[in-house]
């Protein structure tokens, strides 16, 4: 390795440093407030890394290739861990002075999460999705009181260890097949293998799918997503839905370009029965949820399904992959900004989650209920948000590559997923009867900042939409 | 064809005992299956020409893992209770299937070492191979792993400590409860707040009852 790989490793080096320096800081001072502060220079600094590596785009070992498009998503994950960071500071102010494993294990989960983006192997792929996933674990269980963040860690510690087993069974059939564990290898020798052996490949790639596509919450392997969703701390909700599956997301969409994986037409039909079964159940699930952390969770299911839509239709550089730049930074985007307000509005109190909890809002904090409301409508689709522009993305490319069923399921989902975000809209706008309490909810700033961001993206889409074809 | 079959009796081992080990209701009885089965894959490994691997298996996982997995259940039987349950493990009916098996993957490598003649598998791989896998091209993987281990060490702390100020707690309650001072003298250290300095969450609340 030389100078100007480790440059282009810098997001990675600082984070890592980051988590060295809260060991050190540790076991020196027990202190939260410091480890607080160190953390969030970390994340900022792993964001200007990311921008700082782009000049030195490359290949490193056979494990990383990092590209300013892995780049752009590592800022974007690090920019929603800072968020999450922000969020953290009140949620857990009640738990005692052990706080400062959190900050650890958050700068190693997004570390694992920036592996992920940039890797272009098989064994770099596995372990950042572990060291994300393991932090991960530890996070949804962090609060010491009550049952339901052990329980939901405990679920998603069984299932995502059966996932990963899968996921190293599909790797294992690759390998065996062709004898190669980077993507790019796979994408030369795979075509050949195929002909000699379809079942191996076949096999490998159907694992490997069935392993992402429970870390994606995708139908047939969703059913851990309303609980844990629920069950954890409403900062870690966020980032498990944003980074956790955004990062996931990004390295599948590696994996299926690099590896070449869309030449399979069986493969290509059984991931449009996926997209269009978390399209549709998703949508139809969320219907009858009263909690607004389930229904955030069964709509993340059907808002992973409009984006598998993409990834049927990809297969090089084009507007497909300006599809998934975008939708994912919309996505992610939008989810903050919803849950930045869920983690003031509901807090940790499970009974406050109910979307009863959120009549009159309107009334009682303007700002809050505002922010909700756009980012709601954003993830519906409505014109003038971000997520209006991705979801014309997802029907342009739809349309293009003439996926008619598909699209016929997004038009579906997206009526259907109009009812329930406008059912917590009602309920924020509803007169309250009582007009007895008025208290304010804080951390206001950060939940316009993200609206903005929305209202930015969705209004004037035109210099993002350049700048992610540049990438 | 002897690799193919000698391969075939250590994978039916394998499969036999991870059986085994899945369907016992005991954890001891299940975690002498498992390691009977990591074993026999250490075999496969010796097998197929990656004696390295095979001896990391025996070492890490059977030796390492599993041995730790032992060590703590035992010492979660204290007590006479524990004695009884550990007297009714040392039962031939306990040890006997795990140890025909392991005789068996025994009388295989035997046979391999005494009768074979030359190179079992047509390729070998080297520790110092696997030594300049792991530090040239993998060397990051190396370091992620490290991470890795950072972030499951760090966790099982924060989680396991939780659980110990819970226990701590819990002695402290049934110390409170016991106020009576002659019933139970055993319970008068802990429900002095003075004498454990681990209390300190509970301690108020304990004195404020010793002045009642």
């Amino acid at each position: 390795m030389n100078l100007s790989q480790v440059q282009a490793l810098m997001p990675l080096l600082i984070l890592s440093l980051t988590a060295v320096m809260l060991m050190i800081q540790a076991s020196i001072k027990r202190d939260q407030a410091t480890a607080w502060v160190i953390t969030a220079i970390g994340l900022v600094l792993t964001i200007w890394g990311a921008i700082y590596a782009r000049d030195f785009s490359q290949t490193v070992t056979i494990l990383f290739n990092v590209d300013p498009w892995g780049l752009f998503f590592s800022s974007l994950m690090a920019l929603a861990a800072l968020v999450t960071l922000l969020l953290s500071r009140e949620s857990f102010a009640d738990e005692g002075q052990r706080k400062e494993e959190y900050y650890l294990l958050l700068v190693l989960s997004l570390l694992g999460a920036l592996v992920l983006i940039q890797s272009s192997h098989m064994v770099s792929l596995l372990l950042g999705m572990e060291l994300m996933g393991v932090a991960l674990y530890v996070m949804i269980a962090f609060p010491e009181k009550g049952e339901l963040p052990v329980e939901a860690a405990i679920k998603y510690l069984v299932l995502s260890a059966c996932a990963s087993v899968i996921l190293l069974y599909g790797f294992a059939l690759l390998y065996a097949a062709t004898g190669e564990l980077s993507y790019a290898g796979l994408g030369v020798k795979a075509g050949q293998a195929y002909a000699q052996n379809p079942l191996l490949i076949l096999a490998g790639t159907g694992m490997v799918i069935s392993g992402i596509g429970f870390k994606l919450s995708l139908v047939p392997f969703h059913m851990w997503t309303p609980d844990v969703y629920q069950g954890a701390p409403t900062p870690v909700t966020g980032y498990l839905a944003t980074v956790s599956k955004g990062a996931v997301f990004v390295a599948l969409t590696r994996m299926y370009l690099d590896g070449q994986l869309y030449q399979y037409p069986s493969l290509i039909s059984a991931l449009a029965v996926i997209a269009i079964a978390s399209m549709l159940i998703g949508n139809l699930l969320a219907l009858r949820q009263n909690n607004i952390k389930r229904l955030l969770a069964y709509s993340s299911i059907a808002h992973l399904g409009y984006l598998l839509v993409v990834l049927i239709a990809l297969t090089g550089k084009g507007l497909a992959s300006d599809a998934v730049t975008y939708y994912l930074t919309a996505y992610v985007l939008t989810s903050l900004a919803a849950f930045a307000v869920i983690a003031r509005v509901s807090g940790e109190d499970a009974t406050q989650c109910q979307i009863s909890a959120y009549e009159g809002l309107f009334w009682r904090d303007k700002v809050q209920a505002i922010c909700l409301t756009v980012a709601l409508l954003s993830l519906a689709g409505i014109p003038l948000t971000a997520g209006f522009i991705g979801k014309f993305y997802v029907i342009t490319v739809g349309v293009q590559s003439s996926l008619w069923a598909l699209l016929a399921a997004v038009v579906v989902g997206s009526a259907i997923a109009i009812y329930y975000y406008l059912r917590i809209i009602f309920a924020m706008s509803k007169v309250p009867e009582d007009t007895v309490e008025h208290q304010a909810y804080p951390g206001r700033v950060l939940a316009l900042f993200l609206t903005l961001l929305v209202l930015v993206l969705g209004s004037w889409p035109e210099s993002f939409i350049n700048y992610a074809t540049s990438l | 064809m002897l690799e193919i079959s000698l391969f075939y009796i250590a994978a039916t081992v394998a499969l036999v005992a991870t059986i085994l080990a899945m369907t016992r209701a005991n954890a001891i009885h299940a975690l002498i299956y498992l390691i009977v089965s990591l074993l026999a894959v250490a075999v496969i490994f010796f097998l197929i020409g990656a004696p390295f691997a095979a001896a990391l298996e025996i070492v890490i996982y059977a030796g390492a893992i599993m041995v730790l997995f032992v060590f703590v259940i035992m010492m979660l039987n204290l007590g006479e209770e524990g004695d009884a349950r550990e007297k009714q493990w040392l039962s031939p009916a306990v040890w006997a299937g795990p140890t025909l098996l392991a005789v068996i993957l025994f009388a295989e490598l035997l046979y391999i070492i005494s009768s074979v003649e030359g190179p079992v598998s047509t390729a070998q791989v080297t520790a110092k191979q696997v030594g300049l896998t792991l530090f040239g091209p993998y060397v990051l993987a190396v370091e992620i792993a490290s991470m890795l281990l950072l972030a499951g060490l760090v966790g099982s702390y924060h989680l396991g400590r939780r659980a110990l100020d819970r226990n701590i707690d819990e002695a402290d309650a049934r110390a409170l409860f016991n106020s009576d001072p002659n019933s139970d003298p055993n319970s008068d250290p802990n429900s002095d707040p003075n004498s454990d300095p681990n209390s300190d969450p509970n301690s108020d609340s304990n004195a404020g009852r010793g002045e009642q």
